[in-house]
């Protein structure tokens, strides 16, 4: 029996490898026909030997999660505290901040309804908003920048956001919105972003000034995000190919302290990669739910 | 010894499907490690967003026609898994596995497909990951 012990993690990890070896198979190989460079999602790994130096100060290019496309997705929450009913990952909430979360019913994680239950903005097609963006089907992600400016334009439903770098301050919150200089200005789904550069190859931004905990969530899982979050996300080009994304929340109206929700690889991708669409239709969402959700999640006798 | 060879499958088999789990997507509909292979005809295939559908007649054993619906996520997840607008039309001849809904009804999310050109396609899901994230 000992021996039968020892032998379970073995026989799970074969499993697991043969598994996913399997899933992966059907993987179609990385071609341009016409010139039209389809994405490379099975790239060598990084090692001493090909890694190049990362450039000073550039963020520029296409990016995709290094672990594969799937990682983006983050169906089950921000990935590092993954909505699965542990109590490690239960985010701190405050009381206000729990009674946001359970009167929000996601289509996943460890309180996810049937898709006639639920209450996603997304299926409305509602802007997601920062930080949901950051956390929503993560996949080519493409940033330029300028001496005054970076730009991230997100893949899905062409979103795109501006991170200043020439200085200007960060706004400050107030319940109306954002004071700029005396000025208040409107909460914005994209809120208020300003960059600058920690050393040559971290880049850190700021955002405040984003939409009311009514209209926006903090992920699929339906973890909630307020007009007072103060979100802090990293970006450091570790290499030529990697850049190491990082985000954490302060959002003193939801949860009780700070916390990381994210820290994903991204991959540099052949600039000339044609990405396609991913956008929120309304009609075709209503075509969708007519043909398939509805009746697929219908509790009712076929 | 019979047993405890049992748990071990179980625990096996349940960490096989963990893995799985964490390429789907919305899981709260579908029978979850359920199968249904399913070879028919199909009617149309919509590729398009939030999913791809596919329409397909499927007659059974006692001559009765069922039209089931399976559904694939949207176009640029299932891109890479070779899933094409052309992949399927109408009238081809094809063999479908889905993971059924849990009410019954005929439908269901595409495991996997044999085309009618016998191409072999895994799941229209999303991909599943590998982890060097730090």
């Amino acid at each position: 029996m000992e021996r039968f012990v020892r032998l379970i993690p073995v026989a799970a990890l074969a499993f697991i490898a043969s598994s996913m070896a399997d899933a992966q198979a059907p993987t179609a190989p990385n071609r341009s026909p016409g010139g039209w460079l389809n994405p490379d999602w099975n790239k060598p790994p990084i090692t001493n030997a090909n890694r190049k130096p990362a450039p000073r100060r550039s963020l520029t290019g296409m990016w995709g999660p290094a672990d594969g496309p799937g990682a983006g997705t983050q169906a089950q929450g921000v990935p590092l505290k993954p909505n699965n009913g542990k109590p490690e990952n239960e985010p701190p909430y405050t009381p206000y901040g729990l009674q946001l979360y359970r009167s929000h019913h996601a289509l996943e994680g460890f309180d996810a309804v049937l898709p006639t239950e639920d209450n996603d903005p997304r299926n409305h097609c509602e802007p997601l908003g920062v930080p949901r963006y950051n956390h929503y089907n993560v996949r080519l992600t493409q940033i330029f920048q300028d001496d005054f400016k970076v730009v991230m334009l997100y893949h899905y439903d062409n979103r795109w956001r501006v991170i200043w770098t020439d200085g200007r301050q960060l706004p400050k919150v107030v319940d109306a919105g954002v004071d700029i200089g005396g000025e208040i200005r409107e909460p914005r789904f994209f809120g208020y972003s300003v960059g600058r550069w920690v050393d040559d190859y971290t880049f850190e931004v700021q955002t405040v000034g984003t939409m009311s905990e009514d209209r926006v969530w903090l992920d699929s899982t339906g973890r909630p995000i307020s007009d007072k979050a103060h979100v802090t996300e990293t970006l450091r080009r570790v290499d030529a190919d990697t850049l190491i994304w990082s985000e954490t929340i302060d959002d003193p109206k939801v949860y009780t302290r700070p916390w990381e929700t994210m820290r994903m690889s991204l991959r540099l991708h052949d600039p000339r990669t044609d990405i396609q669409e991913y956008y929120c239709s309304p009609t075709e969402q209503e075509n969708y739910n007519r043909l398939f959700g509805s009746g697929a999640s219908s509790k009712g006798t076929p | 010894m019979k047993t405890e060879r049992i748990v071990v499958l179980m625990t096996t088999v349940g960490l096989l499907l963990s893995v799985q789990l964490a390429a789907h997507h919305g899981a709260a509909a579908f029978d979850v490690g359920k199968k249904v292979t399913l070879k028919g005809t199909v009617k149309e295939w919509v590729f398009s967003n939030p999913h791809c559908l596919l329409s397909l007649d499927v007659t059974g054993d006692d001559g009765q026609v069922v039209h089931w619906i399976a559904e694939g996520q949207a176009p640029n997840v299932i891109f890479p898994a070779g899933y094409r607008k052309d992949s399927f039309t109408f009238g081809d001849q094809v063999t479908v596995t889905v993971e059924p809904v849990k009410n019954g009804r005929p439908m269901g999310r595409i495991l996997g497909a044999v085309l009618a050109n016998g191409t072999t396609l895994g799941p229209a899901q999303s991909q599943p990951t590998t982890s060097t994230t730090p």
